[in-house]
């Protein structure tokens, strides 16, 4: 009884070593969390593990990877924005998903609800047809769309998504009606483009360089061209002013311990700037771009307003 | 193609490759025998692996995990009721009726057999007719595809034939239980009675851990057996169902894998409804149908060659159009495209080397699958000596932790004991748990395809009738759907007459059920 006695109290001892060794030892002293908002084997948690591979190069504790999917990544973001702001659990983010999912489908977190470490992706959205489609420019759907209410089939990857802005954005801006066609994923929305289901699509470059021989990319929606297909044009320089992003980027729990902030901030930078890195995005199709937390946070707020007004808009909040 | 045959083959008998196959073989099975690890997760856990690999070698051995899981999957729903992954639900129908009877080694031995004959025809699939078969499978959009879920919910009223109308309320609750979540079409949450991760919906595979597994632990618990099932391994079962299964079951083998193939490559469905539809085309073309769902070796032989045929299917447009057929290829995909490796015709030409290897592999694969499986279906099969109260703490444990490990998240394990309780309820007063899982299965494909269908309207002034019969694949689709819920009538007809004319009584059948 007294040995079980003296072993209770060794072990409290210890507990209490460690706990408060913790808290004086310098961060990060444990592996840190990395949430990741979807599956396994997704384009978001191949770029997580590129990250990862480079992570162990600069920073001496391991990342462990914790996958919550669900909702369009929403069940992950909500674990991020609701973890221990200790620097112990970080995650992917995505944007527009967590701008939209907070006003549509009253989502816990909002956008003040993280602080950002940096942006890794800048993917941008692409006007896409069939090889063998009649359209041969951005400028020949659009007219065909003016004159044909309603004809022209545009999928979508949506509801509620960065897909389903741009395409209010375009109605609303050159003003014609067409039909959006609404897809669970990219892989869906690929297929029914080939199959002719849809003529048009508005997608992700990451993943039309999935099919990449068997549809034409007519036009691309950022502000300048996209080395992974330097011969696309932007919509700019088409005569339509539209930009549209998809962005990955990393992020802690509001109220994050500024020591750990600065030294996540540190590592991930030290990462984006990693010629192996770099080599790597490219290799897997993941258009890199590199902003600091404070730049990222900017866009995102940026982002919001906009975003706000064309749902309202549109009809789809109030 | 032939430049290629003889490198791709030099692949194959490198040590190091017939290892991984093995290895990949023996998790995957393991994986997808547990229930709640599914072969979407097992290959997806081993993906990281493949980054330290050769290209050739990691897309060998995702290969093989995928093909053991699907056939592993069997392993649960012949032992345990269980369907150890989606693709498995069918396998239940006749696969546990054959383990109650005393006759699991038969069950395991046909499921073995049938998988590794499924497996191959689809890679045969694969190899001769991927570029006609993936132009084809890209005219299932959202009519096609929506018609072809109904035709699989139409397989409710085949199952049940004997109580029509319980099938169709199970079914109906069903699809009622997967409108929880996000409404596909509006992009807005429904029935998540205020509570958020609700919107998430309720994960297909923790309901059916619960509806199959966790009710089967109460009502053993409740039946004071000693074991699971009276089981005596039979000298020479495993020549004598390769025998059966070469004789009797070949029109139903080569019928099934061909469903399995052709399902297999269209990108909105997979194994899950392969494996429904060929089991229904088997009752369907029998002429004793009435011994389906007792523990007949052509119904668990339809399931299980089908769903193994799928993953050839499924490979076929992964490979050439960069689209997935399945939830595993998608994740194969993503293994691929981190190497660098651009899907698409020319995947044959410019990586010929690597596609062909990865071909053969799979011929490989499925026949390792027979000696692996054979192995590892010994050891299963002990289950079944193992006194049932360990038997059934351990299936708790599994059900919980498989179905935490699926989204890493509380919610599922309460999905789990939930549904085991209405499980167990629902097979009190005989309502049918497999068309339940079929409802919840099949509920959210329905509504998002005609969703596609109410979108497509719209453009061409018509309403979505305008949209079904547009096409001639949904036309035939919709005639073999309404075919499909006459059968049962004809069925009873036939049956009544025949009892009728002979009064000798039904013919021969496996069941002691």
């Amino acid at each position: 009884m007294k040995k079980r006695f003296t072993l209770r109290l060794l072990l409290a001892f210890l507990l209490i070593i460690s706990i408060s060794g913790a808290a004086y030892a310098e961060y990060p002293d444990s592996p840190i969390n990395m949430i990741i908002a979807f599956s396994a084997g997704g384009s978001s948690d191949v770029q997580a593990r590129i990250t990862q591979k480079y992570w162990n190069k600069y920073s001496k504790q391991r990342l462990v990877f914790v996958y919550k999917p669900g909702a369009g990544g929403a069940i992950g973001f909500s674990e991020i924005a609701l973890a221990k702001p200790d620097g112990y659990t970080i995650g992917g983010l995505n944007v527009p998903h967590i701008i939209l999912q907070p006003l549509v489908q009253r989502a816990p977190f909002s956008i003040d609800s993280f602080e950002y470490i940096c942006q890794a992706v800048n993917d941008p959205q692409v006007v896409a047809v069939r090889k063998d489609s009649k359209f041969k420019s951005v400028k020949e759907i659009f007219a065909f769309a003016a004159a044909n209410p309603k004809k022209l089939r545009i999928g979508l990857v949506g509801p509620n998504s960065g897909h389903h802005l741009m395409f209010l954005e375009v109605i609303e801006k050159f003003k014609f009606p067409a039909s959006p066609v609404f897809y669970k994923g990219s892989a869906d929305q690929n297929a029914a483009l080939l199959g002719g289901e849809v003529d048009v699509m508005f997608g992700n470059l990451n993943d039309v360089m999935r099919s990449r021989d068997e549809l034409n990319i007519l036009g691309i929606a950022s502000e300048k061209r996209n080395a992974f297909v330097p011969e696309v044009k932007t919509m700019r320089e088409l005569g339509f002013d539209v930009v549209s992003y998809i962005r990955r980027a990393f992020a802690a729990p509001k109220g994050v311990d500024k020591k750990a902030l600065a030294y996540l901030t540190d590592v991930f930078k030290k990462i984006a700037a990693d010629p192996g890195y770099l080599a790597d995005m490219k290799k897997a199709g993941q258009p890199e771009e590199y902003l600091d937390g404070s730049a990222f946070s900017k866009v995102v707020h940026d982002q919001y307003q906009h975003d706000k007004a064309a749902l309202q808009k549109a009809g789809l909040i109030k | 193609m032939t430049e290629f045959i003889v490198p791709a083959l030099g692949h194959l008998i490198e040590p190091w490759n017939i290892i991984l196959m093995v290895a990949g073989l023996t998790g995957g099975i393991i994986v997808g025998a547990l229930p709640g690890l599914t072969a979407t997760m097992g290959v997806a856990l081993m993906v990281p692996a493949t980054f330290a690999m050769n290209p050739t070698s990691g897309l060998i051995m995702l290969g093989a995990i995928y093909v053991g899981a699907i056939y592993g999957g069997s392993n649960s729903a012949v032992l345990i009721c269980t369907p150890g992954t989606p693709s498995s639900v069918a396998t239940t129908f006749d696969g546990w009726p054959m383990c109650k009877a005393g006759r699991a080694d038969f069950g395991l031995y046909t499921s073995l057999v049938s998988s590794a004959f499924g497996g191959i025809i689809g890679t045969v699939g694969l190899l001769f007719l991927a570029a006609p078969l993936a132009r084809f499978a890209l005219n299932f959009g959202g009519p096609e595809n929506f018609w072809l879920c109904l035709f699989g919910l139409s397989t409710i009223a085949v199952m049940s034939s004997d109580n029509m109308m319980k099938g169709v309320l199970s079914g109906a609750f069903g699809i009622l239980i997967s409108t929880v979540g996000l409404d596909p079409n509006a992009g807005i949450p429904r029935f998540t009675f205020g509570y958020y991760p609700l919107v998430q919906g309720i994960e297909v595979i923790p309901a059916m851990i619960g509806l199959f597994s966790f009710s089967q632990v109460l009502y053993l618990i409740g039946s004071h057996k000693p074991f699971i099932a009276e089981f005596t391994p039979t000298k020479g079962a495993f020549m004598q169902v390769t025998r059966e299964l070469a004789t009797k079951c070949k029109v139903v083998l080569m019928r099934s894998s061909l469903i399995g193939t052709l399902v297999g490559m269209l990108p909105g469905a997979g194994g899950e409804i392969a494996s429904i539809i060929a089991y229904n085309e088997s009752k369907r073309w029998d002429k004793h149908p009435e011994k389906y769902g007792k523990g007949s070796i052509e119904g668990l032989a339809s399931s299980e060659s089908a769903n193994n045929a799928v993953i050839g299917g499924a490979l076929i447009p992964m490979l050439t159009l960069g689209i997935p057929g399945s939830a595993v290829a998608a994740v194969i995909l993503g293994a691929l495209m981190a190497k660098g490796i651009q899907p698409g015709f020319k995947v044959f030409t410019t990586t010929g080397d690597l596609a062909y290897a990865f071909i053969f592999s799979q011929f490989a694969v499925n026949l390792l699958m027979l000696p692996v499986g054979y192995l590892l279906a010994k050891v299963m099969a002990k289950l079944l000596s193992i006194r049932l109260t360990f038997v059934a703490i351990a299936i708790v444990m599994l059900s919980v932790i498989g179905s935490y490990a699926i989204r890493n998240n509380m919610l599922d394990v309460w999905i789990v004991i939930i549904f085991g309780v209405i499980g167990y309820f629902a097979s009190r007063v005989s309502l049918d748990t497999g068309a339940m899982a079929l409802g919840i299965i099949l509920g959210p494909m329905i509504e998002e395809n005609l969703g596609k269908c109410v979108d497509i309207s719209k453009s061409l002034d018509g309403s979505v009738f305008d949209v079904f019969f547009a096409s001639n694949i949904t036309i035939i689709l919709m005639l073999m759907t309404a075919l499909s819920f006459v059968t049962p009538l004809i069925m009873n007809k036939r049956k009544k007459r025949r009892n009728a004319a002979c009064a000798c009584g039904t013919p021969k059948e496996d069941g002691h059920a």
